[in-house]
């Protein structure tokens, strides 16, 4: 007879991992904002970021790995009256379901987006993601990371996404901060881009290292500025800029639709 | 009294205008029709045509030689003037040439309508005066399709209509067309029913990638959407569109998404995932030949087996493939409800064939009557998404009620939680299994056509279905003995009923549209048939009767 493992309830991160911050940063923000938990809903893909909505409470959308995003807009798009938060990997947003990102920010659908990025895959056992950094080596990437890293923030500022933004795992006080903007944002999509170590496979970017590097966005940053945002979502080694960097006012796609301005679809329905 | 006009030009030239008019004259007129069209994947330039078969009874199929070819090129009338029945007329747009009658329609349109391009019009007429038929018919016709282009343009086109009734005043009585009869006035396509079926049944959520020939789907529902309240947006790509409605669906509405067969290989992992997250999503597959892009314009009915087994690991799910225009209607209401009651999803495919189809319809209904969603309203505080149940069916709240609702594509626990744990993962996967046994329960009975005795059995699934009616009418008006069994739900498949409606037969034969007789593969799968012959076509046409029945000839 095999034994039958069984590890339910049990979290499935390692000691030390960025996710718990995020996840007690996570609960704390919705507990204080008086987030009504039947009204939100986690969405998430694979990783082990991903796995965030199962531990605590919430609607839960734990779809396939990449698909966070269209899920999260389907769900959006049915009924808008639900808050609609996305905890995914790096992995998951910036490399599988990096078309639907791209997308997405386009369309303007008002979901938030909050992507762990600890540059590495964590489930599959330390892969390289698309941030990387060049060099890193993994059991995969036996001579280290060739491609260069995916600049999200960079990205998202290009397509003039509604809400950027950057923190860190090991700043809950900001980190909260953060989560708050972006769950008071009525403009559409965010991005919020979580730096999350991962010190079981990337050894690089330890909690030190960040500590050693992120700096607060002072107050002088003007984040409607295009030019100052991408200015500072290019900025990274010795110094790693957290905030607000960027927003863009423009319609959202739900705001556009007639058919919105009778109530949310799932409330049309009649039957 | 069985015509068939066939109406040919390059992409561009209005072939479809003129086709389309000239089925809406003969139905207006309650005359029996059917049309189809080929063509090449090209915006301009290529070989276009479109078939009009009218008769004084009801029609299933298209034929492959015309009565009435009316070329609107040089390189049409050569390609085509073999395929034209002896007794036959062509018109042809050009100067004289040997056996045809010449039509300058072009320079006729301008002299007469000041512009060229009322050629088709011209056609139009001359085509309408041709067999004879009443003129009012065409003349609202051209009303209503320039109405909003004002008085001048309505005028004009009318005035080239005559004129192509004039020229063709010498050959009148050449070729009779069949008279009025009680055939329905309405028409519609294959892809319109489906769009019209989705909006009335309360599909709220439409999103796809465009793809031919399923676009006509989703185009059919942008037009309507305010109508009917639909949200319609198009897709980053079929991965997102399926995920999309998983969302949708999962927040409580009906969703469907619309594509062909290299779209919906994209979008198999959200199929499997639909199956593993209950979720009662719709999917329209158009098929046309592959494999990879193939024939992009053309028909085939190559992916049954790939739609049936598609997804990776084991979860239940319905095919339909509907064989006519009403059929379309019917199923998309259907299988939507069936994906609600047993909270799966479910495929329904088509064809290019049988998208562009047009046929008299009975007036489809357009009224909104949405289909049950099985939600439960009020869930008690302790709700589990995914309790087990006897049927399989757990009940189904959905977010933003009064209990949390928590679904996994990991395998999970009844409360939709992630396990590990293998027992629990038994349980699950047979309480979704389960469900299977609710849908075959509900399977529907494939048609029987043909006298019951018959000797030799056709059998036929989705657009096949007209070809193959007519060839068993063909064969048994020369003194064969066939009948048809058609499949409109193609998956799951009851076994003993159709080895009971196939016990004893001297002959069996699957008449399909893909090399390998996929559908037989599949009776002989699941035990129905121990052997049966295959007639197949894979070319990108559809089937002919006449060409079933001297193919199938003993
Ligand atoms: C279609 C598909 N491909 C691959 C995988 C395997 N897989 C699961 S998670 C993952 C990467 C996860 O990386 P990330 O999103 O960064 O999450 P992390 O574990 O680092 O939090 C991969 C490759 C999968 N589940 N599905
Ligand atoms: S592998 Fe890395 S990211 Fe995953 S739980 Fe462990 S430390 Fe955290
Ligand atoms: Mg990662």
């Amino acid at each position: 007879m095999i034994e039958k493992p069984f590890f339910d309830s049990d979290i499935a991160w390692c000691p030390g991992c960025g996710n718990f911050s995020i996840l007690r940063t996570l609960d704390k923000t919705v507990e204080e904002a008086g987030i009504d938990r039947k009204q939100l809903v986690l969405v998430s893909g694979i990783g082990q970021a991903a796995k965030l909505p199962h531990y605590t409470q919430a609607n839960v959308f734990n779809g396939l790995h990449g698909r966070a995003v269209p899920a999260a807009v389907g769900i959006k798009l049915a009924n808008h009256e639900l808050e609609v938060v996305i905890t995914s990997g790096d992995g998951d947003m910036y490399g599988e379901g990096g078309n639907h990102l791209l997308h997405n920010i386009r369309r303007n659908v008002g979901v938030k987006a909050f992507v762990h990025n600890n540059m590495v895959y964590g489930l599959t056992k330390g892969q390289a993601s698309p941030t990387s950094e060049i060099g890193f080596k993994t059991k995969l990437q036996v001579h280290g990371v060739m491609s260069l890293p995916f600049n999200p923030l960079a990205i998202a500022i290009a397509e003039q996404c509604s809400f950027v933004a950057r923190s860190f795992a090991g700043d809950p006080k900001h980190l909260q901060e953060m989560m708050v903007a972006a769950l008071q944002h009525k403009g559409g999509f965010a991005l919020l881009d979580i730096l999350q170590p991962c010190p079981t496979y990337n050894r690089v970017n330890s909690f030190k290292w960040y500590r050693d590097r992120v700096r607060k966005i002072g107050e002088e940053h003007d984040p409607y500025d295009r030019q100052q945002a991408l200015d500072l979502a290019f900025r990274w080694g010795d110094e790693i800029p957290l905030g607000l960097i960027y927003k863009h006012d423009r319609p959202t796609f739900e705001s556009q639709l007639e058919v919105f301005k009778k109530g949310a679809l799932v409330a049309q329905y009649r039957q | 009294m069985d015509l068939n006009i066939r109406i040919a030009g390059a992409a561009g030239q209005g072939v479809e205008t003129t086709g389309d008019l000239l089925v809406e004259t003969f139905a207006g007129q309650a005359v029996h029709c059917f049309s189809t069209q080929t063509y090449m994947s090209r915006i301009r330039g290529g070989l276009n045509w479109y078939d009009i078969r009218i008769a004084d009874r009801e029609l299933f199929s298209g034929r492959g030689k015309a009565d009435l070819l009316v070329a609107l090129n040089e390189d049409t009338l050569n390609w085509l003037r073999a395929d034209v029945n002896d007794g036959g007329l062509v018109l042809f747009n050009g100067a004289d040439n040997d056996g045809v009658v010449a039509i300058e329609f072009e320079s006729v349109a301008k002299e007469v309508g000041g512009s060229a391009i009322m050629a088709n019009t011209v056609a139009a007429g001359a085509v309408v005066a041709l067999l004879g038929h009443d003129f009012t018919g065409l003349e609202s016709g051209l009303r209503e399709r320039f109405g909003r282009k004002g008085d001048e343009v309505v005028d004009a086109n009318i005035a080239c209509a005559r004129k192509g009734a004039e020229l063709v005043a010498d050959h009148v009585g050449k070729l009779t067309g069949p008279e009025s009869s009680d055939a329905p006035t309405a028409i519609c396509s294959g892809n319109e029913a489906i769009g019209l079926a989705a909006a009335t049944a309360g599909v709220k959520f439409v999103t796809s990638y465009p793809m031919t020939p399923s676009t006509g789907v989703i185009t059919f529902l942008a037009n309507v959407a305010d109508r009917y309240g639909i949200v319609v947006e198009q897709a980053e790509d079929e991965i997102a569109a399926v995920n999309m409605i998983c969302g949708a669906t999962y927040a409580g509405v009906p969703a469907m998404t619309t594509t062909s067969g290299g779209g919906f290989a994209l979008m198999v992992e959200g199929l499997a995932l639909a199956g593993m997250l209950e979720l009662p999503i719709y999917i329209f597959l158009g098929q046309r030949p592959g494999p990879a892009t193939g024939l992009p314009t053309r028909t085939a009915q190559q992916d049954l087996l790939f739609a049936v087994h598609a997804g990776h690991g084991e979860f239940p799910r319905a095919v339909f493939a509907p064989g006519t225009p009403q059929q379309c209607y019917d199923l998309t209401r259907h299988a939507l409800e069936i994906a609600h009651e047993y909270q799966t999803p479910v495929i329904l495919m088509s064809d290019q064939f049988l998208a562009d189809v047009r046929k008299n319809c009975r007036g489809l209904d357009t009224s909104y009557r949405p289909i049950d969603r099985h939600i439960v309203q009020e869930p008690p505080e302790d709700y589990l998404r995914y309790t087990v149940t006897e049927s399989g069916v757990s009940p189904r709240a959905i977010p933003g009620s009064k209990a949390l609702v928590v679904v996994d594509s990991d395998e999970h626990a009844e409360d939709g939680h992630i396990t590990d744990h293998l027992e629990v993962r038994v349980r699950l996967q047979d309480k979704r299994m389960r469900k299977l046994q609710g849908l075959l329960s509900d399977v529907l009975p494939p048609d029987w056509y043909g006298p019951t005795e018959a000797e030799h059995v056709l059998i036929a699934w989705g657009s096949t279905y007209g070809p193959c009616r007519e060839a068993v009418d063909l064969i048994n008006a020369s003194g064969g003995s066939a009948a048809m069994l058609h499949f409109s739900q193609v998956w799951p498949l009851n076994v003993d009923g159709i080895r009971r409606m196939l016990g004893g037969r001297k002959r069996i034969t699957a008449v399909e549209c893909n090399q390998t007789g996929q559908f037989a593969s599949l009776l002989r799968m699941v035990g129905a048939v121990s052997e049966c012959e295959l007639l197949t076509r894979y070319d990108g046409m559809p089937f002919a009767a006449e060409e079933i029945a001297r193919r199938i000839a003993p």
